[in-house]
């Protein structure tokens, strides 16, 4: 079981962004039993989305600023990596909290505190004692509504970025998730990754008037939701959100999304290098996050089904014919039509084909052959089950939550999805398996020690 | 926090957790009920890890470790055992670090009795088929030879410095061994080691969650059937080096230039003074932390890399975790310095090729000259009474959040028993609610200084020897800014800037090795 989550977290880790504060989207595991705990919603006259979820952590709250703005709304030429950068910016300080007086104020909160950006929103997060609340409101509401840094202080934080890319270029799989990712993808911005195109990173000193328009764009309460789980009431919550993120005014900014042309043919992309373990991966097409329909949910229950340690698939590979170190797959939650990834770690180059096509034949089986009564059962079991078991902290349920309202914007979509998969059949499982497991919607990675790696 | 407050609260709060230690049997038992979890978690502590590999067999804990949570037990094959525990989702498996291993199972409530018989089994009658050994071993012996030198020149750099800081004894290698170490072991060697390192007589039991008491009382009594452990972890005592010792790993391909420094130092939870250092510490470089010296200084003001820190213990899988996590205790300890990768001269020619276009050595001599001069000025200086105030009353809230989870929290008190403490977090606030800035200045001096340490950088081939030769002949680094960047700078930055280049590290030798010769 252990395996198929280090396999999972790798898959996810390399497939959506590419770095842990430009963290990885998570993969679609996410739930098929109802969100245990009550949720209380409100919203400002701005626009503003307040959420609290009390919870019995005593003394301590998460509060969380889920901005529904990420790389794909970086819509323009030579901007790719703007909202992972911007997310930097806002550790620049205010008229009121200067950068060093805003760290004070940190450090006396004593919280864990710190934001990450990934594909579709940037998430700004405390961890800490409940009884400062307020405080952690005022601070977090001056920098969303009155953020202000000098020209010098954004040239200098480009430099903390470039050296962010550096460090995850070191990874052989970032490497080849930013290929895929360009590769999959011609109009859609979710071509770049979340760390933006190295061109387009190198030239973010020159970008200053840019970053001030983006926050204009972004920075504004119908983006954001307001969450906050702990030791809190939300008649509190309510009145300090009231308090200070009144003021804060609503903007008017829409991004024009460029719709993905339909794939006509396989594609495909390689990475040199004889000194790293084989890798396979093969991305298809897959659907957007919906809380209405059920193809998700039967991607997720199919993929799951295929690659577990006790399928047959990863029983031939891994453990009898121990051709592959690991395998494992999972559609992605985003907003928009992304990738469903499977990826392989190949014990010797020459046998990528047979791992390609035996994947392939599984997928393949998945759309005819009829599915096993009782695997499905179980595979809501497991999923089931996987989800309720993390839900035993403040951030980790704050987390789960910030998923839901980036993907809709609802956060009562965290008990309209997971209900979906109660009600996929294996009826349905076939027709998402023939709707996404498209060959020509098909784009493989490989990492190998030849120029090319095989499969073309 | 949490920790605190359910300890003071306790049979006083319905729902609220009470700790409970039981008197010993045979093996020890600590219990922390958590009666509305959804969850049971059993962490099975052994005092052995990779400290306890035989000469010629690094790695063998690891693989044991990974073997026994792999495969089957003598009811079940691993296949089988598989199937069963598909729809419960529950998880499992072992950490090894160099003295203890610890075998952690998650499980929901509702298969408290369902899946006790995996556990048992797995614990006491691992099936060790030759099927897993040779898949297992595997995927070791491609971790130490090409995984660590192409995923993260961070997490390389910090064995590599292992390596060299802890050279001669059984702490120097990684905890999946070395390459040569891994390819020697048998499947022999895992039975008995398994027979010789997991033993009731070094074990503590560890538990957490929604579960009656007689699931307690059975896990004792089945895990007395353990054999008695023989073998003991071998705990390396350093004598303190003298000099500054650098070891540049070079790579094909490498972006940047990653840099960890370090130092034996002779104290550890188990000590009272080690409150007062961790003050100073945060002051210096409090992990992933903004606020900390190092990273305002390099990071937040020169814009030189992604982030700075400083240590005094060590910090597992630092570039994921925001928060420590349990589980590594050790009783040989050192102080370390963080540097994540910096530019090289090359990036840099290319990124600014008419202001750097002739630069011979990239930011790493300067951030590591930066980075010592700090520390330097705190032993030479000690801390203001201001920061110590604001950083302790930083850390008595911070401290809290260490146990978040149940699990952690339980991680945390088998953490407490190694080092001596029933509780180091608890106890942790009152250590620090009595400190005074003399401790802490105190501990400093006592434990910190700059002349006589380890420094590994692993960094690109076109880096390696300028910058092998920088520090060898402590020849004067100025920072080199693009100038967007310089253009802005505060004079006083400027005047540091002079200060730190020309700041003399007392460097005794300089090894250029090349990647393929790393962990052999």
């Amino acid at each position: 079981m252990k395996q198929t989550f280090r396999a999972l977290c790798v898959a996810v880790a390399m497939l959506a962004a590419g770095a842990p504060a430009a963290q990885a989207q998570q993969a679609a595991a996410t739930s098929t039993a109802a969100f245990p705990y009550a949720i209380e919603q409100s919203q400002l006259p701005n626009g503003l989305k307040v959420v609290t979820v009390p919870y019995a952590s005593p003394g301590l709250a998460s509060v969380f600023l889920v901005v529904r703005a990420g790389s794909r709304d970086e819509v323009e030429a030579g901007k790719t990596g703007f909202a992972h950068f911007f997310e930097h910016v806002m550790f620049r300080g205010t008229d009121k909290y200067s950068k060093e007086q805003y760290d004070e104020v940190l450090k006396s909160l004593g919280a864990s505190a710190n934001a990450n950006t990934s594909l579709d929103r940037t998430v700004y997060h405390m961890t800490g004692n409940a009884r400062m609340l307020e405080k952690m409101f005022e601070v977090e509401a001056d920098r969303f509504q009155n953020l202000k840094y000098s020209e010098h202080d954004f040239k200098t934080e480009a430099g903390a970025v470039k050296g962010e890319y550096t460090k995850n270029s070191a990874s052989l799989y970032t490497q080849l998730n930013e290929k895929v990712s360009d590769a999959a993808f011609d109009q859609h911005t979710y071509e770049h990754t979340t760390m933006g195109f190295f061109k387009d990173v190198v030239d973010m000193p020159n970008q200053y008037e840019y970053s001030k328009v983006f926050f204009d764009r972004f920075y504004r309460p119908e983006y954001t939701t307001l969450l906050v789980v702990g030791d809190v009431k939300a008649a509190d919550v309510n009145r300090l959100a009231q308090q200070y993120f009144s003021l804060w005014k609503r903007g008017s900014y829409v991004p024009n999304m460029k719709q993905e042309a339909e794939q006509t043919a396989p594609r495909y992309v390689h990475i040199q290098n004889a000194n790293f373990p084989p890798m396979l991966s093969l991305s298809y097409k897959g659907p957007a996050f919906s809380d209405q329909s059920k193809d998700l949910p039967a991607l997720d229950i199919l993929m799951t089904m295929l690659f577990a340690e006790n399928s047959d698939l990863y029983q031939q590979l891994v453990v009898k014919e121990q051709k592959v170190r690991f395998v494992g797959g999972s559609p992605n939650m985003t907003r928009d039509p992304h990738l469903t990834s499977i990826r392989a770690s190949v014990v010797k180059a020459e046998d990528i084909p047979y791992v390609k096509q035996r994947i392939v034949q599984a997928l393949e089986d998945a759309k005819t052959k009829p599915l096993d009564a009782k695997k499905l059962a179980d595979t809501k079991s497991a999923l089931k089950y996987g989800n309720l078991m993390d839900l035993d902290a403040p951030d980790n349920i704050a987390n789960t939550l910030a998923q839901f309202i980036w993907l809709t914007g609802d956060v009562q979509s965290v008990n309209r999805y997971p209900a979906l998969y109660d009600q996929v059949t294996a009826q349905d499982i076939q027709a998402a398996a023939k709707k996404y497991f498209v060959p020509e919607h098909l784009t493989v990675g490989t990492i190998g020690p030849k120029d090319t790696g095989g499969v073309q | 926090m949490k920790q605190f407050f359910l300890r003071a609260s306790l049979g006083l709060l319905l729902g609220a957790a009470t700790i409970i230690a039981a008197p010993a049997l045979a093996a020890d038992v600590v219990e922390l009920k958590q009666p509305n979890a959804a969850k049971v978690v059993v962490m099975l502590r052994f005092n052995n890890g990779s400290a306890s590999d035989p000469k010629g067999k690094e790695g063998l804990a690891y693989l044991t470790s990974q073997l026994v949570t792999e495969g089957g037990t003598k009811e079940l094959t691993a296949a089988q055992l598989k199937d069963l525990l598909y729809p419960m989702a529950a998880r499992y498996g072992a950490r090894t670090d160099k003295e203890v291993t610890t075998y952690t199972f998650e499980f929901h409530r509702d298969f408290i009795d369902k899946f006790y018989p995996v556990l048992k089994g797995l614990m006491l009658t691992p099936s060790f088929t030759q099927e897993d050994f040779a898949r297992l071993k595997s995927n070791q012996l491609n971790y130490v030879e090409q995984v660590i030198r192409a995923s993260s020149d961070e997490d390389y750099s910090k064995f590599a410095l292992e390596d060299q800081l802890f050279r001669g004894t059984r702490y120097q290698h990684m905890t999946r061994g070395t390459a040569a170490g891994v390819r020697s072991i048998t499947l022999d060697d895992v039975k008995q080691f398994y027979a010789k390192a997991y033993g009731k007589n070094n074990l503590t039991i560890g538990i957490t969650g929604n579960y009656p008491e007689s699931f307690v009382q059975k896990l004792k009594k089945d895990m007395d059937a353990l054999p008695t452990a023989s073998i003991k972890p071998e705990v390396p005592k350093l004598s303190p080096t003298k000099g500054v010792h650098v070891e540049i790993v070079s790579k094909p391909d490498a972006l940047g230039s990653a840099v960890y420094a370090g130092f034996p130092i002779e104290t550890t939870r188990g000590k009272d003074d080690f409150a007062a250092l961790m003050v100073a510490n945060s002051y210096l470089g409090e992990h992933r932390k903004s606020y900390g010296k190092l990273y305002d200084k390099i990071r937040t003001t020169r814009s030189m890399n992604y982030g700075d820190y400083s240590y005094i213990e060590w910090y597992e899988a630092g570039g994921n975790n925001m928060l420590p996590v349990p589980g590594v205790p050790r009783h040989a300890n050192y102080a370390s310095i963080w540097l994540r990768p910096v530019q090289i001269a090359e990036g840099l020619r290319k990124q600014y090729p008419t202001e750097l276009g002739d630069l011979k050595v990239g930011h790493a001599p300067f951030a590591l000259r930066l980075a010592l001069r700090e520390m330097d000025g705190l032993v030479k200086n000690g801390m203001t009474k201001e920061n110590f105030e604001l950083t302790r009353t930083f850390l008595r809230s911070y401290t809290k959040l260490y146990g978040l989870t149940p699990a952690k929290q339980l991680g945390f008190l088998l953490d407490s028993k190694f080092y001596g403490r029933k509780d180091w977090l608890s106890e942790l606030d009152g250590q620090l609610a009595k400190l005074t800035l003399d401790d802490v200045n105190k501990a400093i001096k006592k434990y910190w200084q700059v002349q006589n340490m380890y420094v590994t950088v692993v960094t690109d081939d076109s880096e390696a020897q300028p910058l092998a030769d920088v520090l060898k002949n402590n020849t004067p680094s100025p920072m080199s800014y693009a100038k967007v960047v310089r253009e802005g700078l505060p004079k006083e930055v400027v005047a540091e800037d002079a200060q730190v280049a020309s700041f003399k590290v007392n460097v005794t030798d300089v090894k250029v090795v090349d990647t393929k010769d790393t962990f052999k």
